[in-house]
């Protein structure tokens, strides 16, 4: 196969855009590793490349993963995976909007409509909280779900409610919605294994943090557990990358010995649109995505095939997708771990992967001395 | 190459060897000094220093998907030297060969999250590492022993976990005890019985020390007992050696079980007669778990255990995952602190008391009692007395009336340690080419050189080998490299794939096997290494 690779959207061999990659990177003062949206060796590729020349790493759904792990690792949390929440959970909160593009197959994977598998005399109950305006559930679900309230911006004061509610607190509410949220207070608390799932990605952090403080109420008397779904991209699969080359998750900076990690500092689209950022490398290896950046900023492009671009990438190659067109690692939020995926050799076609055009990247670079970024 | 060790202190006991000499080794291996005057391309006078095999620690945690959340959770315990609770991977392999570590066990990896665990590892540079697979909470597991099912498929589903995850040993970690908190059960026992399955804990164990019997894996069962940290919890562990220690078993973090409820606190430490247990069951091995003074982190798969420590955290938050179970929850060992001190003296009268190196086991539970980092001065407070005098002086004197700790004598000599972190080690786990310097052993060699700070000599091996590379000149590194990682593969009866997708596909709705390691995906296919089951 003829690997795709442009400079200035030139076709050339696949050996200049190496080299015209290296020499960008090369003469820029501050690189930012961007989109990321990689395999985990990929991942582990643009640290290592980032670490050669003190750049910043950061994910297109950094902000969501950002949400979640800044809930966790301030205030902790008690979770549970997929597995078991389709397994055992009778009580199964969705809150808030987004699980149709979140988690498409939620309901499916998940068998919402049917009994946990483990607990087959059990009838499951389903409540939406703060929907939003496409409810997860399929038009033709066999099961009654409890719809509360609409809009996101309700779910912090349900939560709210829900909590001073379990707590034999005095509350004040629109009637409208007291007597369900009184309902789905006396379901979460007559739950034996409850599930609360919600996106990142739609909410805010402070709901998640309430969320998790009501999951860790209910836990004083049965069991319940949150199911963070995954951000897209592979950001987890990034994120634990990043945990254990470096300590931190995403938005790292190499300048220095320790990296940094800084959610605000060293957000890429905030470094290039204040021109801190130099250049881009923009990886995009799942689907045929653009950085989302206004500000025309010099990028070399890893993505994958078709991708059309707002101008033209300084370098363009053409990657293969993790686990279409070579064996992978990454985190698959339906097992809720990182897991390999494998291709078989017919099906292989001779298009690299992300960590095979960043080795050759690194590989070109002369060992300098990282600059600030 | 040929490379010659002259003129140190060669302690191997394995090959009963203690005295001045040579050792010699080309390509990776030891082999017997060369008859013909042939001379060695590299020779290191190593004269006054003591020469050793590699060191070989059995339980430590680093590595898995609970270890990097830790660090994710507590960014600020990945880089102090002395304390790194949970350092990144390419510092973990620095610090263990600096101290002539060259194998490390992770001993706590659900089959579930096997493939992060082995991505962890094959970054971490230097050392050989392998992993325990945890079982014992899983439901597909508790329906065969409620069905009463063989003890063929007992085995048949251990030695198919084992190759899906690519496991050196089955470890069992308060068996039931986390399939018993998803049912909301706040205390487990080794009689309670996990709800819906009937099932005790002792049942649970027991079959599973038999499937590793049957399958031949050399490593035993290795156990974490319920009732971590309790007041009172002697009678637990004396309770599973009584079950389980007429066959060959391994107690993990023994120091975590060795407590009474004596004293004017209620609490004391127990380890005088647990050792006296541990004496009277030749089957039976442990390793400690030592508590060391300073912040850590606590990495445990014993989630209702972790879930009731939440109080203790500091700092204030903790995670509990509610999946195979597992919690991670902060802590800090303070040396003003009673409890801890208790804690201290009783690990130390547990490596003191034990006198038979070849069934005691050197750790800290990395990091739950300690970090790695603080080996050094432990291994110091075993090797003197005069120190452990001066420590005993620091605790708060009302510990010090409830362990035995400040009337033991004995010291550690050189050949005990050997045995202990090197020989040993290697026959528990089945590695016949480590843990020893006879010609045939891997050329993974320590070389100290003894001075007046006995901890700072741990610290910084004066040299290095790894797979007869120099890989530490110093205490420093001078060059990167990879070691292997060690897995059995027991035989089993494919018909379990069958089964077990079947029950996967109707409970978790995907195939057993999407959660196996597949060496080809990590990238790291050259580095797995097979350990011969027995026949």
């Amino acid at each position: 196969m003829n690997i795709p690779a442009r400079i200035n959207g030139r076709a050339v061999p696949l050996d200049d855009a190496i080299a015209e990659a290296a020499r960008l990177i090369i003469a820029s003062r501050c690189t930012v590793f961007a989109g990321l949206a990689t395999d985990v060796a990929g991942g582990a590729a643009a640290i290592e490349v980032a670490r050669q020349v003190g750049g910043v790493i950061d994910h297109m759904h950094a902000d969501a993963a950002l949400r979640d792990l800044d809930v966790m690792r301030r205030a902790g949390w008690v979770v549970t995976t997929p597995a078991q929440a389709r397994a055992r959970a009778d009580v199964v909160v969705l809150a808030g909007p987004g699980f149709d593009t979140a988690w498409p197959r939620l309901w499916d994977d998940l068998q919402l409509d049917r009994p946990p598998p483990l607990f087959p005399q059990t009838a499951r109950r389903v409540v939406h909280l703060c929907p939003g305006r496409i409810a997860a559930a399929p038009a033709d679900a066999k099961l009654s779900v409890l719809t509360i309230g609409e809009d996101a911006a309700e779910l912090q004061p349900a939560l709210g409610v829900l909590r001073a509610l379990l707590a034999g607190r005095p509350v004040r509410s629109d009637a409208a919605l007291l007597q369900p949220l009184h309902e789905c207070a006396s379901l979460l608390s007559s739950a034996r294994f409850g599930v609360a799932v919600w996106s990142a990605e739609w909410l805010d952090a402070l709901s998640i943090e309430m969320l998790c403080g009501l999951i860790d109420d209910l836990n004083a008397k049965t069991r319940f557990a949150g199911l963070p779904v995954a951000p897209g991209g592979n950001a987890m699969g990034l994120a634990h990358v990043g945990g254990w080359m470096t300590g931190f998750p995403l938005r790292i900076a190499f300048a220095k010995d320790p990296p940094e990690h800084d959610p605000w500092r060293f957000d890429a689209a905030r470094m290039i649109d204040s021109g801190e950022a130099e250049l881009a490398v923009w990886i995009s290896s799942f689907a045929p995505q653009p950085p989302p950046w206004r500000r025309a900023v010099p990028t070399v492009s890893l993505v994958a095939f078709g991708t059309k671009f707002r101008s033209t990438p300084a370098v363009e190659i053409g990657v293969g997708r993790p686990g279409v067109d070579h064996a992978s690692v990454t985190f698959d939020f339906a097992l809720g771990t990182l897991a390999c995926k494998q291709i078989s050799m017919e099906e292989r076609p001779a298009v690299p992967s992300v960590a095979e055009i960043l080795h050759r990247i690194g590989g070109a670079l002369p060992d300098a001395s990282p600059r600030p970024c | 190459m040929l490379t010659r060790l002259t003129g140190g202190r060669v302690i191997d006991p394995a090959n009963d060897r203690d005295g001045p000499g040579d050792v010699w080794f080309e390509d990776g291996v030891v082999i017997a000094p060369p008859q013909s005057d042939r001379q060695p391309d590299v020779a290191y006078d190593m004269t006054g220093a003591i020469v050793l095999a590699g060191g070989i620690d059995i339980h430590s945690h680093i590595a898995g998907a609970n270890v990097n959340t830790a660090r994710l959770l507590l960014p600020e315990l990945r880089s102090d030297p002395n304390m790194a609770a949970v350092p990144a991977s390419a510092e973990i392999g620095r610090l263990y060969i600096q101290m002539g570590f060259t194998t490390v066990v992770e001993p706590a990896i659900s089959p579930h999250v096997a493939v992060q665990a082995h991505l962890e590892l094959a970054s971490i540079p230097f050392i050989d590492t392998a992993i325990l697979t945890v079982l014992g909470n899983e439901d597909y597991l508790l329906e065969l022993l409620r069905g009463g099912e063989s003890k063929t498929a007992i085995a048949d589903y251990a030695g198919r976990m084992l190759a899906g995850s690519h496991g050196l040993g089955v470890k069992a970690i308060n068996p039931g005890g986390a399939a018993a908190f998803k049912e909301n059960v706040r205390t487990f026992g080794l009689d309670d019985v996990v709800p819906r399955y009937g099932l005790s804990s002792r049942a649970i164990a027991r079959a599973l020390q038999q499937a590793v019997l049957d399958l031949g894996v050399p490593h035993p069962l290795h156990i974490h007992c319920n009732n971590l940290g309790m007041p009172g919890n002697v009678e637990t562990a004396l309770a599973t050696i009584d079950a389980l220690g007429d066959l060959p078993l391994h107690l993990a973090h023994l120091q975590f079980y060795a407590y009474g409820n004596d004293g004017p606190r209620g609490f004391s430490s127990a380890a005088p007669r647990l050792a006296e247990a541990v004496k009277a069951h030749r089957q039976v091995t442990v390793d400690i778990g030592q508590v060391m003074f300073g912040q850590t982190v606590t990495v445990s798969s014993d989630v209702l255990r972790q879930f009731n420590a939440r109080g203790q955290a500091h700092p204030r938050k903790s995670l509990i995952m509610d999946g195979d179970g597992a919690g991670i929850v902060p802590y800090r060992y303070r040396r003003t602190n009673f409890f801890n001190a208790v804690q201290w003296a009783a690990g130390l009268e547990l490596f003191l008391l034990l006198d038979d190196p070849w069934r005691v086991f050197f750790t800290t539970d990395h990091p739950n009692g300690a970090p790695f980092t603080t080996y050094p001065d432990l291994f110091a407070l075993l090797l003197s007395r005069d120190l452990r005098a001066q420590w005993i002086g620091t605790v708060p004197a009302e510990a010090m009336t409830v362990t035995t700790l400040p009337s033991i004598a004995r010291e550690y000599s050189w050949p005990e340690i050997a045995i202990m972190t090197r020989a040993a080690p290697a026959r528990l786990l089945g590695l016949a080419d480590r843990g020893h310097l006879g010609p045939g052993a891997r050329a993974d060699i320590a070389v100290y050189r003894p001075g007046a700070d006995l901890a700072a000599m741990f610290r910084h091996a004066e040299l290095v080998f790894k797979d007869g590379r120099l890989a530490v000149r110093q205490g420093t590194p001078v060059e990167t490299l990879f070691g292997r990682t060690l897995s059995v593969r027991p035989g089993f009866d494919p018909a379990i794939d069958t089964r077990l997708s079947g029950w996967y596909e109707r409970a978790f709705g995907t195939l057993a096997g999407a959660f196996d390691v597949v060496p080809d995906a990590l990238g790291v296919a050259d580095r797995f290494e097979t350990v011969p089951c027995r026949q």
